[in-house]
């Protein structure tokens, strides 16, 4: 086991640093953040770009930036943004737990609602139970993410006027941007967790169990749940990288402070210290998260942990 | 009979103390503004955005102040004398005025802010550039600045009502440090700040001290809201009071104007649309051509369909607020008969193509520059539309003379000059200027900016914009008014051409 780690975090880390590399790199192609910052100062001359260049420490080569940005990341580090100059470890530390907080909610929500539903399809599966959340779940599948924002909005927030139509405040605030996201999540896994239930169920050892005479909850819940846990918490688990990329467009829909609706300015403004320690941040989390999937399935399945 | 006489007095006290939290709600109340953009830094000399502008008058002052009407008046500044041909400015400050942290203003807080703008501060950022005519500030006494100029700069007691040159305190930068004022914010403006939280908002208060009057209002709060239909939403659901532009697309005027509690209110601004051609190669170098396309496209009807008759045509690439406007001007005629004989002279056979390079993420230009292509279709023209992302358009490809035969140029310009626009937009080697070289031209632009004789100077303007126009040097489109939604609890809010907000006498139901 400590080996499978081992070789699993020496992973990670070179994921990252590749990551972070290509990302400074790409993002400085995007053009000059010094027009960008003048772009509506009247007359500005060369030599005031160079001054400007000079201040945000582009003038410098490629190398040594990207050098000074690996030195930094240890200590938490970023530098400051082009716009404004706040420190980005700043605007990190205030967006990054609004952003966990929401994704989180989101896969908690869809999971707690979808494991149940999904078994009792695969149960009665053919039924109209069956059939029933089978439509349910493909017409929650169909709604475009945005749309499904702007329509609660509209019903919650201008019309009935209960929930907040934007902002990150209190209780209230949290419930349509989770909601959304969660509808759609939740959707799909409903689908995926009656289909790998359906399949476990036909396995041989559920008619072992079954013919033992055990309990049909302990037959679902104990022996086939956990055997059929392995896919779905792979796909939880790219699930939540996805979704921590996804949640920009509902951040930006209902105003939430976090690090999608950060990225999206430092995107439009060419802040390249910005935009290179949000995705660092949003691949650490991802990696993370892709390492805990496999920890975890060490700890379920034994086979995993000695190959 | 017990219960009920307690029931009574519970009611009565409820009663007493609502009328009492209604009282004192009079007396406070609260404006919500959403805007879309958070500039990241309060600092006057960080920024160049309108955003900026729109939250930050009401916390600085200028030494002199351009109201809703747009006049120039006394700021921080009493008086002002050009001496020595506009090379120098003598300034009589205001006396008695006290920054928000109980600092005196006084000479030497001029001398700070503008040593400040011209040096290593004001290296690092955009708005240095604006007052380079500025040599050096001279203290003659406590109240009493003298500006020392390398050339002079009609424009600069404008220049001076906003942005770079707003008035900041020496005192409480030098010990608080460049880092902690960015977002603690002090000045001597109308509003004092209360907190700022980046990316979501900034809270001010009104400052009682203030040498104009305290403002009406107790609390003032900006929350920045980029998506349009969130802040509509917002304002709907009664969370927001006044959205500002440029957020308000057209198409949701109509939503607003349903809505019983809310109203649109607009007013002229100085932000004009034109498609600029490329006067070097490809058919467009031909003068006839450029004319023909002018006299081809019915800009008019799209101001009318498109936009709502939020908008009036322009014959100059400025609007009627703008300094060196000439009214007796007026925009060529629609006129597709005159295109296709012009293009016919020019010898530019039908169905030949034709580029027209736009910003992507505008809707409503969008929709503009379709209607644009489709009466060059008209006019034998097989014009194709191209989106580039903002950025990329207006950094990249348009200083580059990169485009194609016709693009988008949209322009502001917040000294209301027509110099602001005409030297950028055709100087030979600006930015804006990727194709044109014109010596006549160029001399002319130069002239008219060390005059101080504003009716000298406006002829010359006139003359510029005259010239343009005869060279047609783009396709003058439209002045689109500035867009403001507006809660109807909202009172004595007069919407400002330039986003620059001062919301002092605006009170709240």
């Amino acid at each position: 086991m400590a080996n499978f780690l081992m070789k699993r975090f020496l992973q990670a880390v070179f994921v990252l640093l590749a990551v972070t590399l290509i990302v400074a790199f790409a993002i400085r192609l995007t053009g000059d953040p010094a027009l960008m910052l003048t772009q509506g100062a009247g007359s500005v001359t060369e030599a005031d770009l160079m001054l400007i260049r000079e201040a945000l420490g582009i003038n410098k080569p490629f190398f040594v930036q990207y050098f000074e940005f690996l030195k930094g990341l240890f200590s938490f580090d970023f530098g400051r943004s082009f716009l404004g100059g706040t420190p980005v470890a700043d605007l990190i530390s205030k967006s990054l737990p609004a952003t966990l907080m929401l994704a989180s909610a989101v896969m908690f929500v869809s999971i707690v609602i979808s494991i149940p539903l999904g078994i009792k399809a695969a149960v009665s599966k053919g039924k109209w139970v069956d059939q029933t959340i089978r439509i349910v779940s493909l017409v929650g599948l169909s709604f475009p993410n945005f749309w499904l924002a702007l329509m609660l909005v509209l019903m919650f927030s201008v019309w009935l006027q209960w929930l907040p139509p934007s902002g990150m405040n209190g209780f209230t605030s949290f419930l349509m941007p989770a909601f959304t996201m969660a509808i759609i999540l939740t959707a799909i896994n409903v689908r995926l967790v009656r289909s790998s239930m359906l399949e476990t169920l036909q396995s041989q050892y559920i008619m072992v169990a079954r013919a033992k005479g055990l309990s049909e909850n302990t037959v679902l819940y104990k022996h086939a749940l956990r055997n059929c846990a392995i896919p779905l918490i792979t796909y939880f688990g790219l699930q939540f990288g996805g979704l921590l990329g996804g949640i920009v467009i509902i951040e930006r829909v209902f105003n939430w402070p976090g690090l999608g609706t950060l990225a999206f300015d430092a995107v439009s403004s060419r802040d390249y210290p910005v935009l290179q320690a949000v995705i660092t941040i949003l691949s650490m989390l991802i990696v993370s998260v892709n390492l805990l999937v496999d920890i975890a399935y060490g700890l379920i399945d034994p086979r995993i942990r000695t190959e | 009979m017990n219960s009920k006489k307690t029931l009574g007095s519970i009611f009565k006290a409820l009663a007493i103390t609502s009328s009492l939290t209604a009282a004192s709600f009079s007396f406070a109340s609260t404006l919500t503004v959403s805007s879309p953009q958070d500039p990241g830094s309060w600092d006057p000399i960080d920024t160049f955005l309108v955003n900026w502008a729109s939250v930050a008058t009401n916390i600085y002052d200028g030494l002199t102040y351009r109201g809703p009407d747009l006049k120039l008046q006394p700021g921080l500044a009493t008086s002002w004398q050009q001496l020595d041909d506009g090379k120098r400015i003598r300034f009589t400050l205001r006396q008695g005025v006290k920054f928000h942290d109980g600092e005196n203003f006084n000479a030497a807080a001029v001398k700070f802010t503008f040593d400040r703008l011209m040096g290593d501060e004001g290296k690092k950022g955009p708005q240095r550039s604006n007052y380079s005519a500025i040599d050096s500030v001279e203290i003659i006494d406590d109240y009493t600045v003298d500006f020392h100029l390398k050339a002079a700069d009609p424009v600069l007691l404008t220049k001076l009502a906003g942005y770079g040159a707003m008035i900041v305190p020496p005192k409480y930068i030098q010990e608080k440090g460049e880092d902690f004022f960015n977002t603690h914010p002090v000045g001597t403006g109308p509003f004092k700040f209360a907190s700022y939280e980046p990316k979501v908002g900034i809270k001010l208060e009104g400052f009682a001290g203030h040498w104009g009057g305290a403002p009406k209002l107790t609390n003032l709060n900006y929350r920045f809201i980029s998506e349009p239909s969130t802040a509509v939403a917002e304002l709907q659901s009664g969370r927001v009071d006044l959205i500002i532009p440029p957020t308000i697309p057209i198409g949701m005027i109509t939503t607003i104007e349903k809505d019983p509690n809310l109203e649109i209110a607009t007013t002229i601004s100085p932000t004009v649309y034109a498609m600029r051609f490329n006067t070097k190669n490809g058919i467009t170098k031909d003068e006839k051509v450029r004319k023909a396309l002018i006299y081809g496209v019915d800009r008019q009807a799209i101001i009318n369909s498109i936009l709502g008759g939020q908008a009036a045509q322009i014959a100059s690439f400025q609007s009627a607020i703008s300094f060196g406007d000439d009214p007796s001007m007026s925009p060529l005629p629609y006129d597709p008969t005159k295109a296709m004989q012009l293009l016919k002279e020019a010898g530019v056979k039908p169905g030949t193509k034709i580029q027209i390079d736009i910003r992507g993420n505008d809707a409503t230009f969008n929709e503009v520059t379709q209607a644009i292509a489709s009466y060059l279709q008209i006019i034998g023209l097989n014009a194709t539309i191209k989106p580039y992302e903002t950025n990329v358009l207006l950094n990249d490809i348009i200083p580059a003379g990169k485009t194609g035969e016709m693009f988008q140029q949209s322009w502001g310009g917040w000294t209301l000059d027509y110099d602001n626009t005409a030297y950028f937009m055709y100087h030979t080697g600006e930015k804006w200027n990727p194709y044109d070289s014109d010596p006549v031209l160029d001399k002319k632009l130069e002239s008219q900016r060390s005059i101080t004789d504003r009716a000298k100077r406006l002829e010359i303007l006139q003359s510029i914009a005259n010239y343009t126009a005869n060279r047609a040097l783009e396709m003058p489109l439209y002045n689109l008014n500035a867009i403001f939604a507006v809660s109807k609890k909202v009172k004595n809010f007069t919407p400002v051409p330039d986003s620059r907000l001062r919301l002092n006498e605006v009170t709240v139901e």
